[in-house]
């Protein structure tokens, strides 16, 4: 530990559902945690802006109730809050985790005995031919908008990919008046047939799928065509989206538009945990790296993982596994009482029947795994460093074996996003032209900074 | 380009920003990102070292893609950065902006 450091015995990274619930079960234990958190208010992506909603829960839905109960609970909790803090380095050893942190311009150097990773997840980035284009976003980043500031687009957008925040975000669209013109769903509709006849785990799921039929419902009865099984996605334009094109049924069509809102699901946001290099598997079903845990959800020695950063669960699984882990570190920290198991047994077990469940979402909106094969050549994967599927098999041919031979032959994955937006496409790639597992293909080395800092803020420093 | 709803639930203060030296009042719960997304859209925001205009993608922080000169500091991350009385923004194009 470095002598001028800050310290805490227990910081968490991440004030979303997870991190919030984590820092809330131990104040309520008489642990002051410090919470990092890159947003200017608590929330995290899920609940964004709820503790001052911009738009009526008639638009948004009810769903967003236990957010503000959770953040109500953090914001009179006795909690060392630190919104608009990056955490750009962490190096875990025997005594506990020094982080680098930079908040509000501000380098500091802070120590934590017990650390808990609530970072989240992000969307997964998935490449098609255009996407790079003024015009096209994360149907996440068009929801932030609207939560953030009541931003709707002023033109009817389409909306494609796959996954419940599509029909999410398209039925808010409705709620609030603009309609999107088309939805492009990737997951065939046969599939939906399957999932509900899994008939156990679909009557777990029954919450999600019956709130997602009735979106559905809703939004056809309305007059916007959905179309299931879409095989193929273009953005056209020259400055911006002027229309786009997808394959149905084996027809290529094309629609008019300026505003392209695309889905592929969440991953989790994975650069901490790289960087403090531990260990990862291939998720199959989530088709996603996830961080090895333990029963108590550690990933080592005082460091613990909550939430959709160790794989994906959603918000009211992700605050189970913040106050999980929170009695993991209570454990650890204050000695064991038995009414923390009893609490821990029933976390668990509602943990187990949810994730359980969870499975049908994921074989619902699976992703073809193929995607990046049958994109034309010219299609970025790298965005940053402009780096084309065409150029990568090149580097491929050539003898690129590996993820980071492969950012050393091309650039891919060295620019500003370090790789969050290309990383697994890349190991996708590899694992398909070289026939390997994902898992044997592995992903980029991330090194600190985990965030860009400049010099003159590293100079700040306390 | 995003326009506030009517019908949102809070009414909200607004700040006043300057963008491309352009004085405008925006709701302060906006990040510059945010913030430019609606008062000039997607088209424009900015250009990518190659040439080709870019705009956000993310919003949350992953994608670098609204990379924004604020008060003087270049490439900032728009999306993580909320408006503030006064704020000085300036996209990053090479003057070549089309909106």
């Amino acid at each position: 530990m470095m002598p001028d450091a800050r310290a805490n015995d227990i910081a968490i990274i991440g004030a979303g559902p997870a991190g919030m619930a984590a820092a809330v079960r131990l104040a309520k234990a008489g642990h002051r945690s410090t919470v990092f958190d890159m947003n200017a208010t608590p929330g995290g992506q899920i609940y964004r802006q709820l503790s001052e909603s911009q738009v009526s829960d008639a638009v948004m839905g009810k769903d967003y109730a236990r957010g503000r109960e959770l953040i109500e609970a953090f914001t009179q909790a006795d909690i060392d809050y630190r919104p608009g803090s990056r955490v750009w380095w962490a190096d875990n050893d025997a005594s506990g985790t020094s982080l680098g942190v930079l908040e509000k311009g501000q380098a500091q150097q802070w120590h934590a005995r017990q650390l808990i990773l609530a970072g989240g997840a992000m969307e997964r980035g998935w490449p098609f031919r255009g996407w790079q284009l003024p015009g096209v976003m994360n149907a996440g980043a068009a929801q932030i908008l609207l939560k953030q500031g009541a931003l709707v687009p002023a033109t009817p957008p389409v909306l494609a990919g796959t996954g419940p925040l599509l029909y999410l975000l398209a039925w808010q669209y409705l709620r609030a008046g603009i309609p999107p013109s088309l939805i492009l769903d990737t997951a065939p509709a046969t599939r939906y047939g399957e999932v509900v006849r899994q008939s156990r785990r679909a009557w777990f799921a029954r919450s999600y799928l019956l709130k997602g039929a009735r979106m559905i419902g809703a939004l056809k009865r309305a007059g916007v065509p959905i179309h299931q099984g879409i095989t193929a996605l273009e953005a056209h334009g020259d400055k911006a989206v002027e229309s786009i094109g997808y394959r149905h049924r084996g027809q290529w069509k094309t629609h008019s538009t300026e505003l392209l809102l695309t889905h592929f699901g969440v991953t989790p946001e994975p650069q901490l945990a790289r960087s403090l290099g531990l260990t990862h598997h291939w998720h199959a079903s989530q088709q996603s790296f996830v961080p090895e845990r333990d029963d108590t959800l550690a990933v080592g020695a005082n460091l613990w993982i909550a939430g959709d950063g160790g794989g994906i669960g959603g918000a009211i699984n992700a605050e189970r596994e913040g106050q999980l882990v929170a009695l993991a570190v209570l454990d650890k920290i204050g000695g064991v009482d038995p009414v923390w198991q009893q609490e821990k047994h029933s976390l668990l077990k509602a943990r187990r029947r949810d994730l359980d469940a969870r499975s049908l979402l994921e074989r619902l909106f699976r992703l073809p795994e193929a995607w990046l094969d049958d994109q034309p050549e010219e299609t970025l994967v790298c965005r940053c460093e402009s780096v084309s599927r065409g150029e990568l098999d090149r580097a491929i041919t050539q003898g690129g074996a590996g993820p980071n031979q492969l950012k050393a032959f091309t650039r891919c994955g060295m620019g500003p996003c370090q790789g969050r937006q290309c990383g697994e496409s890349v190991t996708r790639l590899l694992a398909r032209r070289l026939d390997w597992t994902p898992e044997a293909v592995g992903y980029y080395h991330i090194r600190p900074p985990v965030h860009s800092i400049t010099l003159g803020e590293l100079a700040t420093k306390e | 380009m995003f326009q506030r709803l009517d019908a949102s639930s809070t009414p909200v203060r607004h700040v006043q920003i300057w963008l491309d030296g352009t004085p405008h009042k925006v709701p302060e719960t906006l990040t510059v990102a945010a913030a430019v997304l609606q008062l000039r859209g997607w088209q424009g925001y900015r250009r990518h070292v190659d040439g080709s205009p870019r705009a956000p993608l993310c919003m949350m922080g992953v994608c670098q893609e609204c990379l924004i000169t604020i008060d003087g500091r270049a490439n900032r991350q728009g999306c993580l950065e909320p408006v503030a009385e006064g704020m000085r923004i300036e996209r990053q194009g090479g003057g070549a902006h089309d909106a």
